[in-house]
């Protein structure tokens, strides 16, 4: 009797630690796979545009994403701040400021966005899904009302100076600008994330609000600063694009907001008490990345891609979920 | 009247927020109900306020043609956002870990391929309909699955089926409008009695049967209790699980019942079907304003939906941009659900 009650944990703890890793096996199966059936997929240059074009945006959102969910809440407007960004960047440019000015410019225009969640949040104390819903939906109007109805602003070639250029397609040390920056983006918010008193009092809110609130934290100033700093990050996302792409399009971000949403979910299987955290969030955008990639040169049909995508992320939220309840449970 | 008003005292949400405050001053009660029925009475005197000036500004706006065009075009939204409503109903009010299906107008695009491809492949109109529905069910199904046994969060569960169902939209459809009429579509399209569209009769007869099961029945006050009160509605003795999986069932039906609607409303299956997606999720959650306890409720949303379509139909008919539909929707949503915040919290106080 008292031999099998000592039996059982442990094997519920190896079960647990081997579904933890899922996430990676995952992964590694996937990655395999193409490898083998799409030849072209392990080439340097491929995985470089993998990482450049694929991972490098998505991995900034779904990073602020990360500290919304973190902090317990969710940010729908993560596209309505990449669009603000975009739009105050493109103005700025077109006006002839000077770029570091207009990279400013962006960042305030899409903190706008946050500080509005902020107030909405942690002043009215509305849900962070029914606020920020409520905010994509002023922020597109917003946008189709700057914009004559939604027409998409263009950068003519002659008003692009040459640092605008760099920001899209110029490289340090040879390597692109855009992943440069997400790098920055991942590094940074994981030193605030695990190793600032900041990072602890988000992912404290997101265990347990009301512990916060009566250990004496100023629970709400730290809710509103999450909000406005999930903005600023989308906003670099946006920042790249536009220099990309040298033209704004109005209400364009909200094409990453499902994608970062089931990164960071994805990224939670890896924490053992699945829990929003970078590594598992970058992991998430990878898989995406070389799922879209390498379903892409494998010559399946275009519009199985997308039903292969799901089928993926939904076997590894099952697998994540399925084991947490397991855990629960033991 | 209803399940809504009978079976929980409006001072009680308000003291489960907190547990410290298990028994709020009956005068804090009060002046709580006053200010909900503020609210209530409040967002109806809007809604009317904005219909009365929508007549005398337009005066097209009170034509029978009109509101029939109205009640018609609603329809569809109608459907999925009373789907929606039943889910949010059965998995409580909390969006993330409760009650939400990302997956509906997915769903609905879905149903619409399968509709208007079968109708092309030879098919009558009673296959389409069975195989429509039956697409519908079974995402139903999966979600309920996802949700229940795997124990996915729902939003997590259902924007992975809204990814697959899309995409298989996408492998069907090959992202081209697949063009469908037979006799069928056609009368669900045509004009009805007294000059009024026949899904405009369609979509008051299914809410009247959704309301009466969902308000008026045991079965619906049973779904309410396992949406607010999960545990006590467990130690009473009901079986939760099955409840949500029935609750995603009929959402999933009501995303196929959708589908048909929308193939004979645009003669045939379109793409696009998932920017529906937020408006009806917007639209339910408004819906909540239009009760008496501020809950989700099918007459409600069937409110919700009748008012954000007007508010459209008069903006159309005033020449005013239609760019702005969005923002007053987000901004009505933002309004009702700051108003309902505040109220709780003062009923904590």
């Amino acid at each position: 009797m008292a031999q099998s009650s000592f039996k059982a944990p442990s094997f519920t703890v190896s079960v647990r630690g081997l579904a933890r890793y899922a996430l990676v096996a995952v992964f590694v199966v996937v990655f395999a796979i193409f490898s083998a059936i799409a030849p072209a997929f392990l080439s340097g240059a491929n995985l470089l545009s993998v990482l450049v074009n694929n991972f490098a945006l998505l991995a900034i959102v779904a990073i602020a994403m990360t500290f919304a969910v973190a902090a317990g809440g969710i940010d729908l407007s993560v596209g309505t701040a990449i669009d603000f960004a975009s739009f105050a960047f493109v103005s700025l440019v077109l006006a002839g400021q000077p770029i570091p000015l207009a990279i400013l410019g962006g960042l305030v225009g899409a903190s706008l966005v946050g500080l509005f969640n902020a107030i909405l949040i942690s002043g009215v104390g509305i849900s962070p899904f029914l606020a920020t819903l409520g905010t994509l939906f002023v922020g597109r109007s917003a946008q189709q009302l700057l914009t004559n109805g939604g027409n998409p602003v263009y950068l003519p070639p002659s008003s692009v100076p040459e640092a605008f250029r760099f920001l899209g397609h110029g490289g340090i040390a040879g390597i692109p600008v855009p992943f440069v920056v997400a790098f920055g983006v991942i590094a940074g918010a994981y030193l605030i994330l695990s190793h600032t008193r900041f990072g602890r009092v988000v992912l404290a809110t997101g265990i347990q609000a009301s512990v916060v609130r009566y250990s004496g934290i100023a629970l709400s100033r730290y809710t509103a600063a999450t909000y406005v700093l999930v903005s600023a990050i989308a906003a670099v996302a946006g920042l790249i694009v536009t220099s990309t792409v040298t033209v704004y399009i109005p209400s364009s971000g909200n094409a990453f907001l499902l994608n970062a949403i089931g990164a960071t979910f994805i990224g939670t299987t890896l924490d053992p008490h699945g829990r929003p955290n970078i590594p598992g969030t970058v992991l998430g955008v990878l898989l995406l990345s070389i799922v879209a990639n390498g379903l892409l040169l494998s010559g399946l049909n275009f519009y199985w891609q997308q039903v292969a995508t799901g089928l993926l992320i939904f076997s590894v939220l099952a697998i994540g979920f399925a084991n947490r309840k397991a855990a629960s449970r033991a | 009247m209803s399940v809504d008003a009978a079976y929980l005292s409006p001072s009680l949400p308000a003291s489960i927020g907190n547990e410290a405050d298990a028994t709020p001053a009956p005068r804090g009660a009060l002046g709580r109900r006053l200010a909900v029925l503020a609210l209530r009475q409040g967002s109806l005197a809007v809604f009317i306020g904005v219909l009365v000036y929508f007549s005398i500004a337009a005066p097209f706006f009170l034509s029978v043609d009109n509101i029939g065009n109205v009640l018609g075009q609603s329809a569809i939204a109608g459907v999925l956002a009373i789907g929606l409503t039943v889910v949010i109903i059965a998995g409580g009010s909390n969006v993330v870990t409760g009650g939400i299906d990302l997956s509906l107008a997915s769903n609905m695009g879905l149903s619409a391929a399968v509709y208007a491809s079968l109708v092309q492949a030879g098919q009558g109109d009673a296959v389409a309909i069975i195989c429509a529905l039956g697409t519908g069910l079974l995402i139903g199904a999966v979600n309920a699955a996802a949700i229940t046994l795997a124990g996915i969060v729902p939003l997590l569960a259902t924007l992975a089926v809204m990814n697959v169902v899309a995409g298989l939209e996408l492998v069907l459809t090959l992202n081209t409008v697949i063009p469908a009429s037979t006799e069928f579509l056609a009368t669900v399209s045509a004009t009805g009695p007294f000059g009024i569209p026949v899904l405009a009769y369609l979509l008051l007869g299914f809410t009247a049967l959704v309301a009466a099961v969902v308000q008026y029945t045991p079965l619906g006050l049973r779904l309410y209790a396992v949406g607010e009160f999960p545990e006590a509605a467990r130690a009473a003795g009901l079986r939760v699980k099955l409840f949500i999986s029935g609750a995603f069932l009929a959402s999933g039906l009501c995303g196929g019942l959708a589908g048909i609607l929308s193939v004979s409303y645009l003669s045939g299956s379109t793409t696009g079907a998932g920017d529906m997606l937020l408006p009806v999720v917007v639209t339910a959650l408004l819906g909540t304003v239009f009760s008496r306890r501020l809950v989700p409720t099918i007459g409600g949303t069937l409110l919700a939906t009748l008012f954000v379509s007007f508010l459209i139909n008069g903006f159309q008919l005033l020449n005013i941009s239609s760019t702005l539909v969005s923002g007053v929707q987000g901004l009505l949503i933002l309004l009702v659900v700051s108003a309902t915040t505040l109220l709780q919290r003062k009923g904590n106080q």
